[in-house]
């Protein structure tokens, strides 16, 4: 599967649409490259407690800890930029030949489909506001204490940041969808 | 309603939407939330589910083997390694009859045990092997399905994506589903080199008849030196070697891969004259990301899913189903590749096993099977699905990289089926003889 970029939301109508898109989209950019840099320093902290520890027999203390947290914050970073690209899963054989043959159908479709995607990722957003909360204020760590502890907020604050940017996403994409929809048909 | 009333509407009503083109995960979790709602009359709860499962699915060290893998076999495709394995492999090869086409399953099969993702071999070898094939008079419908053919090699030689989600889904160890990998890999692929001489030498007209030019050109290329193998076998020797060995952890040997691949593309940029730039690099990065997320957004929604099904009670009740229809093993198992195989005309691979496993697994385990041997039949099931019409994904894939509008789809699936009817016996073998894949345990 070749990485479709998408262009921009066209047509939504307002100017203010189309710069809420353009802050939107760079945000997304942003916590992409986020999550980018994660992964290459993922690799090279691997690589340092494994070298550590078979050269030096020192293990770095906490390593699989951070492999764990490190996972979840680099999905939810690139989450919303990974749905812009289009390479989020889905079967599209059947709607690609709905969009054809029946563009109204085919695109109303795919706007409900985009929708459902912003609802199921708000409620994500807001069932995950407690336990980002309870993190906080309480200290949620992994480890053990007096070897290695990691706080876990800082991931449950990137899965707030990023259920909410790919719930953002879905809508301007839902937009773009229902636009396309409404669109009269080229004689 | 019973729970197992809404269980089975949930499921077939996300059936439907998946089929209908709703994103899977979304399909699968928005369906889990409403499912639990209904059962247990309580909203917040069944958020509760969502969140827990967008936490809990993937914070786990193991997971970092997929970004880790991923990375690696892009880097190595990004660097040209894969023209050079398939050069040395044609040297001893090219004379014979299909030579071309065992040397690309030769280097595919060695490709394979760097990337675990089927397409990304298609892409590379659609570049390197096909052209060649056209010059020296093979068919564009045999050139094209050797390489879709050889192309699953990739998901079912370690490391592999597929094994990888089917050892997260059936909480079985990931360095023993690539070691049960090792065999049946290199069965199908020396099966695919008998099928390509059976081919060249009984169905000429299909192959082509490059016999005649293949004596007379004697090179094609630069030469490329068995030695420079060195490096990419010794990367190979160290992932796998360190897994079997118990030196590494999966993550860790995914991680050490991923670094050793980085510096072998870094040094042959040095030689070939900056041939991959910062930003092809980060382009890597980039891409490693997107394929992690979209397989961690399927874990997720798998995770919820779950519980879900466990919650309405339908795994039991199938157990249950089968037990009373008196349903033997081998019809189990007959019933289940067929299911698979249907699935595959409509749903990806990971999309597929993650639909398909939470409810068959209980049904495996009521009989009793080896969960390593079942993944590995599971994997070579819906790997077949990348062949056949009409969602073949590793032939649109070899369609969209060739960009030869003379070469029609319909081409590199006929070209394609004789490698899939060749895997469809090897997936019955590898059933039949399960210590093909359990032998190195």
């Amino acid at each position: 599967m070749p990485p479709e970029g998408q262009p921009p939301p066209e047509g939504t109508g307002s100017e203010a649409a189309g710069r809420v898109a353009r802050g939107l989209l760079r945000a997304i950019v942003v916590l992409n490259a986020l999550g980018g840099v994660w992964i290459a320093a993922l690799m090279l902290l691997i690589n340092a407690d494994v070298i550590s520890r078979e050269a030096l027999t020192a293990p770095i203390r906490g390593v699989p800890e951070l492999v764990a947290l490190s996972i979840v914050g680099i999905v939810f970073l690139q989450l919303a930029h990974t749905l812009w690209s289009g390479r989020i899963t889905r079967s599209d054989s059947l709607l690609g030949r709905l969009m054809r043959t029946q563009p109204a159908i085919g695109h109303g479709l795919d706007a409900l489909f985009h929708l459902a995607g912003a609802a199921v990722m708000a409620v994500l957003f807001w069932a995950s506001l407690p336990y980002f909360q309870r993190a906080f204020d309480e200290g949620d760590y992994v480890g053990a204490l007096g070897d290695f502890t990691a706080p876990t907020w800082p991931v449950r604050l990137i899965i707030l940041i990023g259920s909410g940017a790919t719930a953002l996403t879905f809508l301007a994409l839902t937009g773009r969808a229902a636009s396309r929809a409404f669109r009269r048909s080229p004689p | 309603m019973t729970a197992l009333d809404i269980g089975g509407i949930m499921l077939a009503a996300m059936l439907l939407l998946i089929w209908l083109g709703m994103h899977v995960g979304v399909a699968l979790s928005l369906l889990s939330v409403v499912g639990v709602w209904l059962m247990r009359d309580n909203f917040v709860l069944a958020t509760k589910f969502l969140a827990l499962s967008a936490y809990d699915a993937i914070a786990n060290h193991i997971f970092g083997v997929v970004p880790l893998f991923v990375l690696m076999g892009l880097l190595i495709s990004m660097s040209d390694i894969g023209r050079d394995m398939f050069q040395v492999a044609n040297r001893p090869l090219r004379r014979m009859p299909g030579g071309l086409g065992v040397a690309t399953v030769a280097a595919n099969a060695v490709f394979a045990a760097i990337t675990g993702i089927s397409i990304a071999s298609a892409a590379v070898f659609t570049k390197v092997a096909i052209p060649e094939m056209l010059k020296l008079g093979y068919t564009a419908r045999f050139a094209t399905g050797v390489v879709a053919g050889s192309s699953v090699l990739g998901m079912l030689i370690p490391p592999s994506l597929l094994l990888i989600v089917y050892g997260f889904l059936a909480e079985t160890s990931i360095g023993a589903l690539f070691i049960a990998g090792i065999i049946p890999g290199l069965l199908l692929s020396l099966a695919f080199a008998a099928l390509i001489f059976v081919l060249a030498t009984r169905f000429p007209a299909f192959v082509g008849a490059p016999g005649a030019v293949a004596r007379k050109v004697t090179d094609t290329g630069p030469q490329v030196g068995y030695l420079s193998m060195v490096p990419v076998v010794g990367l190979i020797v160290l992932v796998l070697g360190g897994i079997y060995g118990g030196f590494f952890t999966p993550t860790e040997a995914g991680a050490v891969g991923a670094l050793g691949a980085l510096l072998l593309a870094l040094a042959r940029g040095r030689r070939k004259a900056a041939r991959a730039g910062v930003k092809d690099y980060w382009q890597v990065l980039i891409e490693t990301g997107h394929v992690t997320v979209s397989i961690c957004f399927l874990l997720i929604a798998a995770s919820i899913y779950t519980r879900m099904l466990g919650l309405a009670g339908i795994p039991q009740h199938l157990v249950g189903l089968v037990e009373s229809a008196e349903l033997g093993f081998a019809a189990f198992i007959a019933l289940y590749v067929v299911l698979i195989l249907v699935m595959g005309t409509v749903l990806d691979s990971t999309s597929i096993m993650l639909v398909v496993l939470p409810l068959v697994l209980p049904i495996a385990q009521s009989f009793g099977v080896d969960l390593v041997w079942f993944g590995i039949v599971t994997v070579l099931a819906v790997e077949i699905g990348l062949l056949t019409p009409p969602l073949g994904i590793a032939v649109y894939v070899i369609k969209s990289t060739l960009n030869d509008p003379s070469v029609r789809l319909g081409d590199i699936f006929a070209g394609a089926a004789p490698f899939a009817a060749i895997m469809l016996i090897v997936l019955l073998l590898i059933i039949l003889f399960p210590w093909l894949s359990l032998a190195l345990l």
